[in-house]
């Protein structure tokens, strides 16, 4: 027996209401997913990079070493040949000046040219002219300076001169000239 | 008053409150976490780049440096880098002396990262001059080269004997090889 004249209608679970509400809390859930893995993402990509930063900073400062080492080194071969190519030009002033303090009625046959001395040995006419004229200057360079003389078979004198500086000496001429320096300098101060 | 819900509209009312509490707990318990710690590598990213930067710019200025004190001491460390050859030695300096005998000594010295190596010398001279140049000429030839004592001027007849030693200066084997890594 019928009731109704009208057909029933299909009743589903899915509601309007229902698909309106899946469809919001869809929606919110995506964006809180997309969220998430995009930061898990980020994160990830930022560990990445700053490892890889870390590495790098490693490797910058193993070539800052290295180019410091390097530059030390080269500082280290300018001051080495410096000091080299100075010593040689002291040597050449010395050995000019060695000559030039041998009178021309002086003949030398043999000059040695040691670290702290000079043996010089020659001929001259008489020991008046080696004294006035070679031994005077050689003393008042060389702290000890020995001389002995045989004759010459022309009537002339063979000599050698055997001279020396004592470093003990020079080291403390040295110290008392700075010292001197500074109570100049103290004076000066004073006075001001 | 009695209000009239159906029960199809608990149960949303329900399932609204139970999805809620799930976006809140999502996002309070992993999101904002996770969004703190992004912003923090940011910072911590961010620094770490500054401090690459500044070693960078260090590195730069330093290797300016280098390629300034290399172009200046050019001469220099070609010298140290050169090995000694008593025969080029001869010929490179035979115009200030009548003769020139070079003698390479066995023994090498190491002095710090330097090698030392002496060499006796015996030459003729006409006048204390051809020395005089002979040493201005050591001071740019292709080997660091000092004069050492003692030296010895002996006259025979119209010539001057010389005979000194000479110190060539190197470089240790063990620097070179972990100094010249450094690559511009």
């Amino acid at each position: 027996m019928k009731y109704s004249y009208i057909k029933p209608r299909n009743k589903s679970l899915l509601t309007p209401e229902l698909q309106l509400l899946f469809v919001f809390f869809g929606i919110t859930i995506f964006m809180l997913f997309t969220t998430y893995a995009f930061l898990l993402f980020k994160d990830y990509r930022f560990t990445q990079d700053r490892l890889d930063i870390i590495e790098q900073r490693e490797e910058t400062s193993d070539e800052i070493d290295l180019i410091e080492n390097r530059i030390t080194f080269i500082k280290e071969e300018q001051r080495l040949s410096e000091d080299v190519f100075t010593k040689n030009t002291v040597l050449k002033d010395s050995i000019s000046n060695m000559f030039d303090l041998v009178p021309q009625r002086i003949t030398l046959s043999e000059a040695k040219l040691l670290e702290n001395g000079l043996v010089l040995y020659g001929i001259t006419p008489n020991k008046d002219i080696y004294n006035f004229m070679l031994q005077a200057p050689l003393r008042s360079i060389f702290h000890r300076t020995y001389s002995s003389f045989y004759p010459a078979q022309n009537g002339w004198l063979r000599f050698v001169s055997t001279n020396y500086i004592d470093k003990e000496e020079e080291m403390f001429e040295e110290v008392k000239k700075d010292t001197q320096d500074e109570d100049y300098d103290e004076e000066i101060e004073y006075e001001d | 008053m009695k209000i009239n819900i159906s029960r199809q509209n608990i149960y949303l009312l329900a399932l609204s409150i139970l999805l809620l509490i799930f976006v809140f707990v999502f996002a309070f318990g992993l999101l904002i976490p996770e969004g703190k710690e992004y912003r923090t590598k940011r910072a911590d990213l961010k620094k770490e780049n500054v401090e690459l930067r500044k070693y960078e710019n260090f590195r730069d200025d330093v290797l300016e440096k280098l390629t300034e004190l290399k172009s200046d001491n050019r001469h220099i460390i070609a010298a140290f880098d050169t090995s000694f050859d008593t025969q080029r030695f001869e010929k490179m300096h035979r115009t200030y002396f009548n003769s020139l005998t070079v003698q390479a000594m066995q023994n090498m010295d190491n002095q710090g990262k330097f090698s030392v190596y002496e060499v006796n010398t015996t030459s003729q001279i006409n006048s204390p001059k051809s020395f005089y140049d002979f040493l201005d000429a050591v001071n740019k030839s292709d080997w660091i080269i000092g004069i050492n004592f003692p030296i010895n001027f002996k006259r025979e007849a119209e010539m001057i004997r010389s005979s000194f030693t000479m110190k060539v200066y190197g470089i240790a084997k063990d620097t070179n090889t972990t100094d010249s890594n450094v690559s511009e």
